[in-house]
């Protein structure tokens, strides 16, 4: 087996707050190869988005990330600031939840664009254009060189998110980052989206890490699934053996949210309380508070990842869930 | 962006219109006779007032007056001073080079000073360039400036000897002179100024840098630099357009105590001088000058707006 394009160990991001420091991340690993889609689900607050932020070096300066981000073996954490920015854009590139707000006003999409394919490469500013133009209708922007020249606030919401997405995939990165790239837009473009996302990485084999809080946006596009909370990964699997077999009463607890055309209910199913704050994790199991299932042990010790199928761990004490649902 | 000219300054003119009777009716709520004024020794003398109020049409209505005056102004002519025995337009023109150099010097070191300064405080928000940075702010904002020209004075002219401490030579006579002249009074202007500028630049970049395009940018692995003075400056600057405009239009409008300082002969004497002197004619063309050099200003800085804000060019 080759070495994985992406691999995050340990991954904790801390900040330094007014009230002391705060963990918003901890202990998360993963690994990422080349073509390959991974999803990050989690609710607000859970650090999935902060994770992706401290991959790529962006985070607010009160910010510390531990642990090791290594793309094709090198260490990101520890790179330089001038090497970060050949990283970013160049090797990693990211797009964003507000299409809205993610592009500059004051620029065309086409000089933003071009901004980027210039960064990363010694491209003249015509070629640079006629490679703009060629990623905005590959994105499928109807009349490109036409939209080449608008400014970003002619452009509806889904329109953005492709030019944003054009930006991105530009500079032919070997990883995109897309946090929550279809929330802020409406259900049919979200599908159109999320469709131009997956044949774009089939056809370049850009490897992507998908953050949704959207379990219907997993099943269309990962191929593997990290489920976050609380700032820890709860479970990690093959994202059929997940919908299948879910481990983790947090992971069950999603999916009975997802709202279902095919049963008739009263009311959604809910996962009782919030996600507790950063500044005040619970000790043990961070779900403890909140799970169906909570045993005394789960209160004080909090449960480590562990193998519970091919290619699937879970942290969980009461792992593996099967007999509670033959029990049910 | 044709349309968008033509239906501005059609706005203008109503505007203007507004502000030619204005002039001309808190001029009738002066108190004081300028007939009195004019006829000198002879203001006992009721035929010599009837005349003079004949020959300045003093003796019409208000409205027929009015009337008089802008058809005039419009055919060029601001009237006659009456203390100075010249043709209104001929005084202004004496005296606008000299206003417009000091005002364009002002503010040139304003934007110098202040927009840099801006910038760099909010880049470096909170930590000590910016503590500094705002700290000079204040202290250019709470200094008189006439306290600050006399400190001037006494340092460049009196002590050091480096600069004349007060006269005016005009540009086309000697630049030189010119600018050893001027340039006191104009970093005194210029200073007040920088600061608001700054405070300005600060806040509106702070605003900007927080935005998600600028995440947007970083995440593209654009320099810093690029980011700060291409895509976060761009935006911050539509307010700072706007605050500059109207400062400048207060620099073109005469500085009196600066000026009075420093024996310049600008604006700010002028007006000073006609209003003391009742000398109406002057009043009325120097204000109606100022404000169509405010109208214009404004109307640059909108046309500035929508070449910094493209989202306004369809609105």
């Amino acid at each position: 087996m080759t070495a994985p394009l992406l691999e995050v160990r340990d991954l904790a991001v801390t900040f330094a707050t007014d009230d002391g420091a705060v963990r918003a991340v901890d202990g998360v690993s993963f690994a990422l190869a080349a073509g390959r889609r991974l999803a990050i689900v989690g609710e607000s607050g859970c650090g999935k988005s902060v994770a992706a932020l401290a991959i790529m070096r962006l985070l607010a300066p009160n910010a510390r990330a531990e642990g090791s981000v290594r793309l094709e073996g090198e260490e990101v954490l520890a790179a330089s600031e001038s090497r970060m920015r050949q990283i970013r854009g160049g090797r990693i590139a990211m797009i964003f939840q507000e299409p809205m707000t993610s592009l500059n006003p004051a620029f065309t999409v086409g000089d933003q664009i071009v901004e980027a394919i210039r960064e990363h490469g010694e491209v003249s500013a015509a070629e640079a254009r006629d490679q703009a133009i060629a990623w905005l209708a590959r994105v499928r922007i109807p009349v490109p060189e036409r939209r080449f020249g608008e400014y970003p606030h002619r452009l509806s919401g889904g329109m953005r998110q492709r030019v944003m997405i054009a930006m991105a995939m530009a500079c032919r990165p070997s990883v995109l980052i897309a946090d929550e790239p279809t929330t802020a837009l409406d259900v049919t473009i979200q599908a159109q989206i999320l469709s131009l996302m997956r044949e774009l990485s089939e056809e370049t084999g850009t490897a992507i890490v998908l953050i949704t809080h959207d379990l219907g946006v997993v099943a269309e596009l990962a191929h593997d699934v990290l489920v976050m909370y609380a700032g820890r990964v709860a479970e990690q699997a093959p994202v059929g053996a997940l919908f299948r077999t879910p481990q983790h009463p947090y992971t069950v607890g999603l999916m009975g949210a997802v709202p279902r055309l095919d049963e008739q209910v009263e009311r959604l199913a809910t996962i009782e309380g919030a996600v507790p704050s950063p500044r005040a994790w619970p000790p043990g199991c961070r779900f403890a508070p909140r799970c169906p299932f909570v045993v005394e042990r789960c209160r004080t010790e909090a449960p480590p990842l562990a193998p519970v199928g091919e290619g699937h761990v879970a942290a969980c004490w009461q792992a593996p869930l099967d007999r509670f649902a033959a029990a049910a | 962006m044709g349309g968008f000219l033509l239906r501005r300054v059609g706005q203008i003119i109503p505007t203007l219109l507004f502000v030619s009777i204005l002039i001309f009716g808190l001029q009738q709520l002066m108190p004081g006779d300028p007939a009195l004024i004019l006829a000198g020794e002879e203001r006992g003398d009721p035929q010599v007032l009837a005349q003079i109020r004949a020959e300045l049409n003093l003796d019409r209505p208000i409205h027929e007056q009015y009337v008089l005056w802008l058809g005039n102004v419009l055919q060029g002519d601001l009237g006659f001073s009456w203390r100075i025995r010249e043709p209104v337009g001929k005084v202004i023109i004496e005296k606008l080079p000299v206003t417009v150099q000091l005002g364009l010097m002002a503010f040139a070191i304003a934007c110098l000073i202040g927009i840099p300064a801006g910038i760099v405080s909010a880049v470096r928000k909170d930590r000590p360039a910016d503590w500094i940075a705002n700290g000079i702010a204040l202290a250019g904002i709470s200094t008189p400036n006439f306290w600050l020209g006399i400190m001037m004075i006494l340092l460049f002219s009196v002590k050091l000897g480096w600069l004349p401490p007060s006269g005016y030579v005009p540009l086309a006579e000697d630049w030189r002179q010119s600018l050893a002249t001027t340039i006191m009074p104009a970093f005194v202007l210029g200073t007040g100024i920088a600061a608001v500028l700054m405070r300005h630049t600060r806040s509106a970049m702070v605003q900007a840098m927080a935005q998600d395009y600028v995440r947007t940018a970083r995440a593209k692995g654009l320099a810093e630099r690029v980011i700060v003075a291409k895509h976060a400056l761009r935006n911050a600057l539509v307010p700072v357009v706007t605050l500059g405009a109207l400062e400048l239009g207060t620099l073109l409008s005469g500085a009196v105590l600066t000026e009075q300082v420093f024996t310049i002969p600008g604006f700010g004497k002028l007006i000073v001088d006609a209003v003391f002197n009742r000398d109406y004619p002057v009043v009325q063309g120097v204000v109606l000058v100022v404000a169509v050099i405010y109208v214009g200003l404004n109307l640059a800085a909108d046309v500035l707006y929508v070449l910094i804000n493209p989202r306004l060019r369809h609105a």
